[in-house]
């Protein structure tokens, strides 16, 4: 190989080492802002939307207790407003299914609160249902708990898996971060290795050419040098040791 | 000593390493895991080590018998090293020094693991675990002489290097003709292993990662509870069988093959080994038989699989034997410093070693009451080389020496004596579990840190059968001063 082809793969290599590095790190960061994107779509909207609906159905109990107590228009206000803020959560938890078994526990809040919505749904103020606490502890507070569990259990879910996601987050962010260290490491052993060839073979057998000719200058040593490559260095050794012969037979000739 | 001519050599370990990362990397595009980048860069940064030497250096076939050892070691370390970047590089679980530990033990066949969830790693990393056991199982110059056959000089000072004196004694074949024997018989035992525990309805992929585990008897599993997992006698049965198989001189396998059956029936070292395995499992198997088990065959079931992955230096697990009574440990603790043939896979001291102990003991007896006679040592009805029988002797001594400056420098660390001396021996013989928090169902997790590279240098120590590892130590030697 040629000198000029052999140092130019030297540098190639190098440079090959931190460009591995730097496109990995490329892609390491934008899937680090996918992941983080990832975790506000898909975890953080559900966990939001399971808070909401927790407030709304809280709200739906104490209105539900006020028109047992004969409150009709604050309790209906306060229903009305629980029931539509409820609902409207649960949209968007319908809409945002992503983790395995939150559709089926989405599916579940819906028919629960159906059941729960039925109990309220008709007129409780002057009926039966009036200052009828049993009916309350019997019914509605049940169907209210049952709800609220099954609410409670898909924000759960999403809980988990939202820390899972952190946690991959983290791991990412340290993958980002070793490709740059392993190849700072890689680059500065090859550097040093690259410095080890072009001494031994490029600058040691110069300063041996050098040496050789200039003690068959100074001393009529003959030359002797010898050159482990087949490059150009090669080619001026042997081109030095032609000349030096020539010299040498000159020499002689005046003699 | 020409660090050049070492670096060239050394780069072909890499070249073989960027190959492997490579294949690893394509298993994990195949399951679409995550791992494909950090393996596909790991082999190219590999891939790059390999070639930069040979830009520069011109090819030598004249090496010297330290040079050779130079590489021997180099070699090593790199592969090490270049085990551990797709670990590093995953990270999770893998700290450096985890990761260290990990590619070493993998590379040596070890298989003592850092991992408390072996189950969460990707298909890729998985692979790739079970592979440097299969790369490091052959032995890495072995594995490089093999697969770029173009060192027609280098290559029985290579050989030399990395194939201990005891092992070439069964090969009477040519450098060559040895490095194909050795390959087909290890090709032939993974491919056969993996047929079969795919018959056993073992998936493919744990198939072939358990078979590579077996045959390197090494021990990594791709479940936290290794091959307890499964909990079928089929599987156990077969990883059993090649467990001693791979346990044996691939020499006289290869012979065995050929229908020569009566050179490994007739050989004493085999015998013994044999011999060894069959008492230890009935003397566990009576000691766990109603205090551990309450079925005879559950004992001798799980007495067998445990006797037998700690005899061949594998490592596997189908029972928890921290909890077996301390006779069944002992008799385990006996076994993770034999371990099985040389010229196998096997770590620890070797059989053909203890044979030649037992011989010379029997010789010093003999000669104590006929202090005239000359008694030569005799294996299989030849005469040994004194100068082998000493170095036989002495490695006992060394190897002995070595686990117990190991647990000594674990104790030093906190670490409790009993998983500190099996943990030193485990990893000095390439078993892999010991007793203690380093159990067979266990991890070395736990350890500090200083332990972990304490216990990575005694892998290393066992797997180069420490001289060569030591006469790179010797001043000068190093500088071309032997």
């Amino acid at each position: 190989m040629k000198l000029r082809a052999k140092i130019l793969s030297g540098f190639v290599i190098l440079s090959l080492v931190l460009l591995l590095a730097v496109v990995w790190a490329v892609h390491q960061m934008s899937t680090l802002g996918a992941s983080a994107q990832k975790i506000l779509d898909e975890n953080y909207r559900s966990i939001n939307a399971a808070e909401v609906m927790l407030g709304a159905l809280e709200r739906q109990d104490s209105a539900i207790l006020l028109l047992v107590l004969g409150e009709w228009e604050q309790g209906r206000s306060i229903l009305q407003a629980g029931d539509e803020s409820f609902r409207a959560e649960l949209e968007i938890a319908k809409g945002n299914v992503t983790l395995p078994g939150e559709g089926s526990l989405v599916e579940s809040v819906d028919a629960g609160y159906a059941e729960f919505r039925k109990l309220w749904i008709r007129p409780i103020v002057g009926t039966d249902k009036e200052g009828n606490l049993d009916w309350y502890s019997k019914q509605v507070h049940p169907a209210f708990l049952q709800v609220k569990g099954r609410v409670r259990q898909l924000m759960n879910i999403n809980d988990t898996a939202m820390y899972q996601a952190a946690t991959d987050l983290k791991n990412q962010a340290d993958r980002a971060v070793m490709p740059g260290v392993v190849a700072g490491v890689a680059t500065l052993v090859l550097s040093l290795v690259f410095s080890y060839f072009v001494n031994y073979y490029m600058v040691s057998p110069i300063l041996r050419i050098t040496r050789g000719a200039d003690e068959f200058l100074r001393n009529n040593k003959p030359f002797s040098v010898t050159i482990e490559t087949r490059d150009e260095i090669a080619r001026l050794g042997s081109v030095i040791h032609a000349l030096c012969l020539e010299v040498s037979a000159a020499r002689k000739k005046e003699r | 000593m020409r660090v050049h001519v070492v670096l060239r050599y050394v780069g072909f370990s890499f070249l073989l390493n960027a190959g492997f990362l490579f294949l690893a990397s394509l298993v994990a595009l195949l399951h679409a895991d995550p791992s494909f980048l950090p393996l596909i860069y790991s082999s190219l940064v590999s891939l790059l080590f390999g070639l930069f030497p040979l830009l520069f250096v011109p090819p030598t076939h004249d090496i010297s018998n330290t040079e050779g050892l130079a590489i021997l070691v180099f070699s090593w370390l790199a592969c090490c090293l270049v085990g551990t970047l797709p670990y590093v590089l995953w990270g999770a679980e893998f700290t450096l020094t985890n990761a260290w530990f990990e590619s070493v033990s993998g590379y040596t066949t070890t298989g003592s693991s850092i991992l408390r969830n072996v189950e969460a790693l990707p298909a890729g990393l998985l692979f790739w675990r079970s592979l440097t056991h299969w790369i490091g199982g052959m032995g890495i110059l072995v594995f490089v002489l093999a697969i770029l056959p173009l060192f027609a000089g280098a290559e029985t000072t290579l050989y030399r290097a990395e194939i201990s004196s005891l092992t070439r004694e069964n090969f009477r074949y040519r450098t060559r003709k040895a490095i194909q024997i050795l390959l087909v018989v290890y090709a032939g035992l993974t491919v056969t292993e993996t047929l079969l525990l795919s018959l056993c309805g073992m998936s493919f992929f744990d198939a072939v990662t358990n078979a590579f585990a077996t045959v390197a008897t090494g021990g990594f599993s791709t479940r936290n509870q290794s091959i307890a997992h499964y909990q079928s006698v089929p599987m156990e049965i077969v990883i059993v069988v090649f467990m001693v198989l791979s346990g044996i001189h691939f020499g006289l396998l290869f012979s065995a093959v050929r229908g020569r059956t009566r050179e490994v029936l007739n050989s004493s070292v085999v015998r013994y080994y044999g011999t060894a395995l069959i008492l230890g499992t009935l003397a566990i198997a009576w000691n766990v038989y109603g205090t551990v088990y309450e079925s005879g065959w559950e004992a001798v079931r799980y007495a067998l699989f445990q006797v037998v992955s700690v005899g061949t230096s594998t490592g596997f697990a189908t029972a928890d034997t921290t909890i077996w009574p301390p006779l069944a440990q002992w008799i385990l603790i006996l076994f993770t410093l034999q371990c099985a043939c040389a010229g196998s896979t096997s770590g620890g001291i070797k059989v053909d070693r203890i044979v030649v102990f037992g011989k010379a003991l029997a010789r010093t007896v003999r000669k104590t009451l006929h202090p005239a006679a000359l008694i030569p040592l005799k294996m299989d009805r030849k005469p040994m080389a004194p100068d082998l029988v000493e170095a036989s002797l002495l490695y006992v001594l060394s190897y002995l020496s070595v686990v117990v400056c190991s647990t000594i420098l674990l104790t030093a660390q906190g670490v409790d004596l009993l998983s500190a001396f099996t943990g030193s021996a485990a990893c000095m013989g390439n078993v892999g579990p010991g007793f203690g928090t380093v159990g067979s169902l266990g991890n070395f997790a736990d350890l500090p840190v200083a332990s972990k590279w304490v216990l990575s240098i005694t892998m290393l120590l066992g797997r180069l059968e420490i001289y060569g590892f030591l006469a790179l130590l010797m001043p000068g030697v190093l500088r071309g001063k032997p």
